[in-house]
Order: structure tokens, then sequence, then C-alpha cells
């Protein structure tokens, strides 16, 4: 989002766009057996190219088929310049507009099944003992434990209780309505793997660097290709180079931001600074302790061999708990006076590394939101949300934290909020942030978030990455709600932004004749009259669930 | 972003606004919180040569009981009128409404008086000052006079508050005892109401003998729906008794149609909120 000064506005807002029009067809069997996945799409790219404008859509290619074992998927995408406000990569870019349209479609097979949404996606997903899983579009999901995440979410939002408080509500014809909604999200991140991106004609690679630098004083200088614009990486690569080093966390001085200090980095975005450039660091602060190893074993008399570093002190291995050792901070200083260094060492203990993972990492979640709809009125109002993130290992719980519940408004703003609205000149009528509906923290809720924990094996943290999780995640979950809380009066689809309006008009149409199913929204194929009724047995789909739509015009 | 070039003034009295407002004519402009005044001259939709600020004339401030009205003077601001225990006792309606408006910063600067003249059809207390049967004090140079609630609002940003005159008070009958209740429909909480009912309402065990309706942006000024508080005399305080009049309240008006809502939608609403707004107003 850009906000630019314009004297004849008090602020011209060019609104966050993603924008596809998706088609997507999903065969399953009767038994709710998914067989195979086709998503057509046709993505308005705006007026201009950006640097990564029409590798959004590319990037959601690999996650329609999101967690479950589809057999088969075909892909195709039409990208279009309008004179729209241009697009490029926004928070979770292509992944948030896949797992809307397939947590939206699951919801909608288990629907039409008559059975539970999680339940079906259950059937469909890949067991943890499965893993590492290579997927339909060939991406190698290295962990993940899908039922310890969704077993955790049910337990915490009490979905059997509030499944009953919807029966009761259906039963009783309750103006207000409750809705329950799911996504069992996943994505890839730590964007790096430069292969990979070079496979897909991406501009440049993927890796991250950094520098470690003892300082004479003892504390030291953490310098990052991967630079903060708010979330909080000083911290955590302080924390970082505190355990490794065993120095004070409060020693180590983070420098980023500016080429003259950083020259050298890709920066922060798809979810990948602690997962490739806290590595970096991980990488340097070992080389650091490696060099410093042969200064120590000339200081203690020692075989190289012999030591052992821990808590910031080298140690001669098995000479008892009580020597003393040499600290890494005094050899800091050693080294800067080099009055008595070892033959042939150059007087330095910095070090530089540079990693390129092999594989992208894959967190994911199962996240749970109930809705209560007006049915009057339209009005939805969020009653309460639950997220169960598998992250890997956390570094710092209050960053992780505070990245969820930031991407989880930014998401649930999509699915009920924001709105790019551009009138048939394509010119922007929602031009503020009055009209673009902006939400602030009167309108959420305190959101329930919790994790689970299945390690990245792609890097010593065991890190998968977080920034875009809770952006990715929570937009179907509470598109679902909502159609699921006015689902008993013939509706399956309202677009996003759910307003009120829409959702009045969707219940008002369906009172006035009810909403047959047209080409613009889902088609039951399981029903007695609709055609693909007939199930061919195990070698081949029952028929399929077309439901094109308009995703995501945040 | 910047306001363009003024003069500013901040007579003590009402006789020197007055004069400085007749000598300016229309280059001058009243400044009282500030809260649309200062928007409009940093948009540059006004320029005003010079800004007379009345927001220091002790005689404007003040919130006091005349007998069987309450008067509010220009200078009170709306957390004068929340802090105001005449109000609570008196105009349940003006503080429920005065509650629903912008935040606590907004509402310690802007007054009841300043929004009234702006006379924004989605501003909330036009609604309840219309269903009051407020009385606008105006003075000007020629003297001062009362003008009925009822026609003071002309049109969008439109008042019967003439160039050169200020609007000193409003002045607001006792509805002691009425309950009351202010319903403003917003899809996020800093928005103007898409429509506001503002609805008071007096019973006597479990009917209702009197009731007050107003609609806030459901037309070019507040309306005010006389058929439905007519014809709600004498019901029961039941949503069975109530819901058909109340569904009516938004026939016969022409809201406007927006990013949050087309006309039918607000129409529809109208309906839904009055009946909410009244039955809680009844304590039903
Ligand atoms: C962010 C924001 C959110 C808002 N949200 C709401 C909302 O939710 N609901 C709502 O109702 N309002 C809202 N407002 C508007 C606000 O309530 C009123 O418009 C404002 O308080 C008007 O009163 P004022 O004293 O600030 O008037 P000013 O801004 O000082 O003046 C407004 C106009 O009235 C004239 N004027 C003022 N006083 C007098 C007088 N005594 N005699 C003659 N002319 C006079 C001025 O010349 C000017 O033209 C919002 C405002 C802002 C900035």
């Amino acid at each position: 989002m850009q906000v630019d000064r314009d004297p004849q506005r008090v602020a011209a807002v060019r609104p966050p766009r993603r924008d596809q029009w998706q088609k997507l067809t999903l065969a399953a069997r009767r038994d709710g057996t998914v067989t195979g996945l086709k998503v057509e799409l046709l993505a308005d790219m705006g007026a201009y190219l950006g640097l990564v404008t029409p590798g959004v859509p590319i990037l959601g290619a690999f996650m329609y088929n999101a967690i479950y074992k589809f057999p088969a998927y075909h892909f195709t995408c039409t990208n279009v310049f309008t004179n729209k406000t241009w697009t490029d990569a926004y928070r979770g870019a292509g992944r948030p507009e896949a797992t809307f349209a397939i947590e939206r479609l699951m919801d909608e097979l288990a629907a039409e099944l008559g059975r539970d949404p999680l339940e079906v996606r259950e059937q469909n997903w890949i067991t943890h003992e499965e893993f590492p899983f290579t997927s339909v579009c060939g991406l190698e999901y290295d962990s993940g434990n899908y039922e310890a995440a969704t077993a955790r979410a049910k337990e915490l939002f009490g979905y059997d209780e509030l499944r009953a408080e919807q029966a009761r509500r259906r039963e009783s014809g309750d103006r207000v309505q409750l809705g329950i909604g799911v996504s069992t999200f996943t994505e890839m991140c730590g964007l790096a793997p430069s292969r990979v991106l070079g496979s897909l004609d991406y501009g440049a690679g993927g890796w991250e660097s950094a520098s470690v630098r003892m300082l004479p004083s003892g504390k030291v200088e953490v310098v990052t290709g991967a630079s903060a614009h708010g979330q909080g990486h000083e911290t955590a690569w302080s924390q970082i180079v505190a355990d490794q080093l065993g120095v004070p966390f409060e020693d180590v001085e983070v420098l980023h931001g500016d080429t003259q200090v950083s020259p050298r980095g890709l920066d922060t975005y798809g979810s990948r600074s602690l997962v490739v450039g806290g590595q970096a660091v991980v990488q340097a602060a070992q080389r650091v302790v490696e060099k410093a190893k042969p200064l120590a074993a000339h200081l203690l008399e020692a075989n190289v061999d012999d030591l052992e570093f821990s808590s910031g002190r080298f140690r001669v291995r098995g000479a008892g708990d009580d020597q003393e050792g040499i600290g890494l901070t005094d050899l800091a200083l050693k080294v800067f006076t080099a009055h008595d260094l070892p033959d042939g060492m150059e007087p330095t203990l910095d070090a530089d590394a540079t990693f390129d993972p092999e594989n992208f990492s894959f967190p994911h979640g199962t996240h749970l939101c109930a809705m209560e709809v007006d049915t009057e009125t339209g009005q939805s109002r969020m009653r309460s949300y639950v997220s169960v993130d598998d992250v890997g290992n956390v570094v710092n719980p209050l960053i992780v934290d505070g990245q969820i519940h930031g991407g989880l408004v930014q998401g649930i703003a999509q699915a009920l909020w924001e709105e790019a609205v551009y009138d048939d000149q394509g010119t922007l009528v929602s031009g503020s942030f009055v009209d673009y509906t902006l939400p602030t923290s009167a309108d959420t809720i305190s959101f329930v978030t919790d994790r689970t924990v299945s390690p990245a094996t792609t890097n010593d943290l065991g890190a998968k990455g977080v920034g875009e999780a809770g952006a990715i995640a929570s937009t179907p979950a509470v598109v679902n709600a909502v159609v699921d809380a006015v689902r008993p009066m013939g509706i399956h689809d309202i677009q996003m932004p759910c307003t009120p309006e829409r959702v009045w008009r969707a219940i008002e149409d369906s009172r006035q004749g009810g909403s047959t199913p047209t080409e613009d929204s889902a088609q039951p194929h399981f029903t007695q009259d609709a055609p693909n009724q007939d199930d061919p047995g195990p070698d081949g789909p029952a028929g399929g669930t077309a439901y094109p739509q308009e995703g995501g015009r945040a | 972003m910047i306001p363009a070039p003024f003069d500013y003034a901040a007579p003590a009295t009402v006789e020197e606004a007055l004069a400085l407002l007749a000598e300016h004519g229309d280059e001058a402009k009243v400044l009282a919180g500030g809260q649309s005044l200062l928007p409009v001259l940093r948009m540059r939709l006004n320029a005003p040569g010079m800004v007379v600020d009345i927001s220091r004339i002790e005689g404007l401030k003040g919130i006091t009981d005349e007998r069987d009205s309450i008067r509010i003077g220009a200078g009170a601001t709306y957390q004068d009128v929340l802090d105001s225990d005449l109000v609570t006792e008196h105009l349940g309606l003006l503080r429920s409404a005065v509650k629903e408006i912008a935040d606590p910063q907004i509402r310690h600067r802007g007054t009841v008086c300043g929004a009234l003249v702006h006379a924004d059809p989605a501003g909330d207390v036009g609604a309840p000052v219309l269903a009051l049967e407020g009385r606008m004090v105006v003075q000007g140079p020629d003297g001062e006079r009362e003008v009925p609630a009822s026609e003071f609002f002309v049109d969008l940003f439109e008042t019967a508050v003439g160039e050169g005159e200020l609007l000193t008070a409003v002045v607001l009958p006792k509805h002691t005892g009425w309950g009351s209740h202010y319903e403003k429909f917003v899809r996020v909480s800093h928005q103007w109401a898409i429509i506001g009912v503002a609805a008071t309402v007096r019973a006597e065990g479990g009917t209702i003998a009197e009731a007050r309706v107003g609609l806030t942006n459901m037309g070019a000024t507040p309306l005010r729906a006389s058929e439905v508080e007519q014809a709600l005399v004498g019901l029961p305080a039941t949503e069975e008794a109530v819901a058909q009049v109340c569904a009516r309240a938004g026939e016969g008006t022409d809201p406007p149609s927006d990013l949050n809502g087309q006309a039918d939608y607000r129409r529809h609403l109208a309906g839904v909120l009055t009946r909410r707004a009244v039955l809680t107003a009844a304590g039903a």
C-alpha cells in the first residue's frame, strides 16, 4: 500500500490488490477422496510491470493443492494488464489467493457431501507419517503435523460446542446465525532456493548474507542483508548470536538498512529472513568460533582437537569442571592487539557467511473462526478466532505472536472490509482510508493463538518463517464462516469482502426464489438432479465442483 | 494538506464575533471545535480570509437548565454533553447519539452546535435534535431569532444560519423519564453512520405513550419519521406489536447510494434499526 501526498486529498490511497478471476474444478469421489484439481486464472496485473508482478500468480500455482494429496493437477493462468493500480508482491503474494480458493473449495466439497469440513480435509491431507512428501507440484514438504495442529485448534476453539450451538440456532431460526470457518493452510516460504527461483525465470537469487564481527571491547557487531522494517530482526539476530557465541544479548548490535553498511543482501520478504538470513548469521557465528579455536588452543597450550566451546568459553575436554578456560571476548582483545598469535594467524575473528537453502520451508496451521451473522442486516461479527500455527522452532515467541496477529488482521480485513473499488472507467473510488474501510484495533477481537512445532529440516534453527502465515490463512477461514452461517438458506458463496450489504442481498436473493446455481456460483454435482451423478467407482472422479469467483479484491 | 493563509481572531464576546463577521462578510468563517472546518481548510475545499474562533467566548460555554428545557451553548463540546448530569437526566437521546461520535479526541473538541451548522447528513446529532424538537438560537446583526429544528436543516451542508450569523445555542425540551437509544450502523468503528436511527420513547406500563424517531443519513438532511411516531402511540412495547410499523420507517426516503450501501439497502436498514432502537428505548 502506498500513500501519496496529494494536495487535493488528505490521503490518496493506492491500496494493495490481489485481483484474480479464479476458476477451480475439483474432482472427488463420492466418499470424499479428492482425485484432481484444475485451476484456471485470469489475473489483473494492473497498469505496470513491477518487480514480480506476473510472478505473484506463479508462486500461487504451487499452492492450490495445499496440504492435500491430489493425484492430478492442472494450472493455467492468463495475466492481463489493465489501467488499475499496478500489483506486486504483497504479504503472501499468490499464496493467499491459492489458499483462499482451495480452502473455500474444501468447505464446499464437505457441504455437498454433508460432512464435517475438518473430516473431509483429514481424509485428504498428508499424514504426519508421510513426511517428507512430494506434492503434485513437485515440492518436497519436509515436515509437518496437520493432525496435531488441528486437534489443538479444535480444543482451544471448543469446536464441538460451537457446532452444537450452531445447530440450535438453525433449529430455532435465530435471527443471528452462527457460522464456523476452517482453514488448514500451508505455504511455501523461506523464499530462497536460487536454483528454483532461476527455473521460474525470477530475476534474482535467494541467498542471504551475514557478517559477525568481534570487537576488541568484547561486543559483537552483526551485519545482515535481511533488512528489517519493523519485524524485529535486531532482537532475534541478537538472540541467535548471544546463543551461538555465549555473549550477553545486550552486547550484540545488529546493523542493516544501509548499503554502505550492508552491501550484500536480498532482504526481507517471503517469510524468509530467519530461515535464510538467520541461518547465515548462525553460520557466520560458527565460523567466528572456528577461527578463534587455534588462538584458544595456543593460549591454553592445548591441542585444537581437545577444545570444546560452550557458553562463550573454550575449555580443554576432560580437564575438569573447575578449569577457567578462555572466553571468546578475551580472545577478541588478544586478536586486536595481535601480540601473541599462533604463527600465520590472520589478526581477525570476523567471519562472513552466505546461505542458500536447498528447499523452501512449509509452515502450516489450522485456523478456526466463528462468525455471528445478523440475517436482518447482513452484518457479520467475529465471535472467536483460533489459530494454531506450526512455524517450526521459535526464536522469539513475542515476535512470532506479533506477526501472527498482524497477519490475521490483514487477512480478516480482506475478508470483511478492505476493497479497492474502481468504477467502469478504472478510476479508484475507494481512495481514502475511510472509503477503503481500513479497520483499526477497535474492529478486531482478541485472537487465541498457539503453536505446534515440527522443525524445518533445511536450516540449523529448525525455523520455517511466520511473516505471512496469518494473512494467508485467515481470509478463507472468515469467508467460510460467513458462508457457513447462511448456508441453510441455500447460499454457497458471498463475494469478499463480505460487506453487510452483500450478505443481506445474498439472503434476499435466496428468499426470493432461492439461489439457483448459475455459472457464476458453485455448482453442486452430488445432488439427485445434477449432472455427473454416476459414481464411476474408484477409478474415476464422480464429479466436481466448479467454483468460479473473483478472488481477493483487497 | 496545508490550509491557505488566513487571518485569525479569537473574540471574547458574541458582539465582537458578530462585528468581525459583519466586517469580513463572505471572507469570514466561524471556527468552533474545528473538527469539520480544519479538514475543509486542509483539503482546501474552502479558503476563508478570516477565521473567527468562537471557542474563547465564555458566554457561549455551558449547558444550563431553563426549566422545561436544556440550553446547550455553542461552546459546549461533545464531551461536555457526555459529562453533563442535566443531559444524562433529561436528554438521554442526545447522550446516546453523542457517545457514538468519532473518538475521544474529536469529542473533546467538536461541538454540538458546530456539527449542526456543518449539517453533514451523516452526522449523528442532527437526527436527535430534530426528534427532540430542538429550537436553534441564531444571533445576527439584527438580533436574535429562534428557528425550530424542523426548519433549520435546509439541504446538504446548508442550514438556516445565514452569512454573518452565529448559532449561539440549541435549546432542547426536557424528555425526563423517556427511554432512548441511538442505533448507528457502521462497518468499521471510525466510520460515519451508514445510517443512524435516534429513538426516544415514553412508555407507560409496557405501552408506548409517546415516541420520537429521527433518521441519520437517509436523505440530504436529518429526517423525522413522524408517521412511525404516531403509529407507535398506544402499541405495546413488544417486537410483535411494533415490527410492522417500524419496518415502514424508510418509506418515501431518498437516501444516498454509495460504497457502503445502495439506497434500497439503507431503506431496509432504516426499518430494522428503527424497530431495534424503539424497543431498546422502551426497555423491551
Ligand atoms: C476523524 C473524524 C471523525 C468524525 N466522525 C464523526 C462521526 O462519527 N459522527 C459525527 O456526527 N461527526 C463526526 N465527525 C465530525 C464532527 O463531529 C463534527 O463535524 C464537528 O465536531 C463539528 O463541530 P466543530 O465544533 O468541530 O465545528 P467546526 O469544525 O469548528 O465548524 C464546522 C462548521 O460550522 C461552522 N460553525 C461552527 N460553529 C458555528 C456556530 N456556532 N455558528 C455558526 N457557524 C458555526 C463553521 O464555520 C464550519 O463551517 C468527525 C470528524 C472527524 C475529524
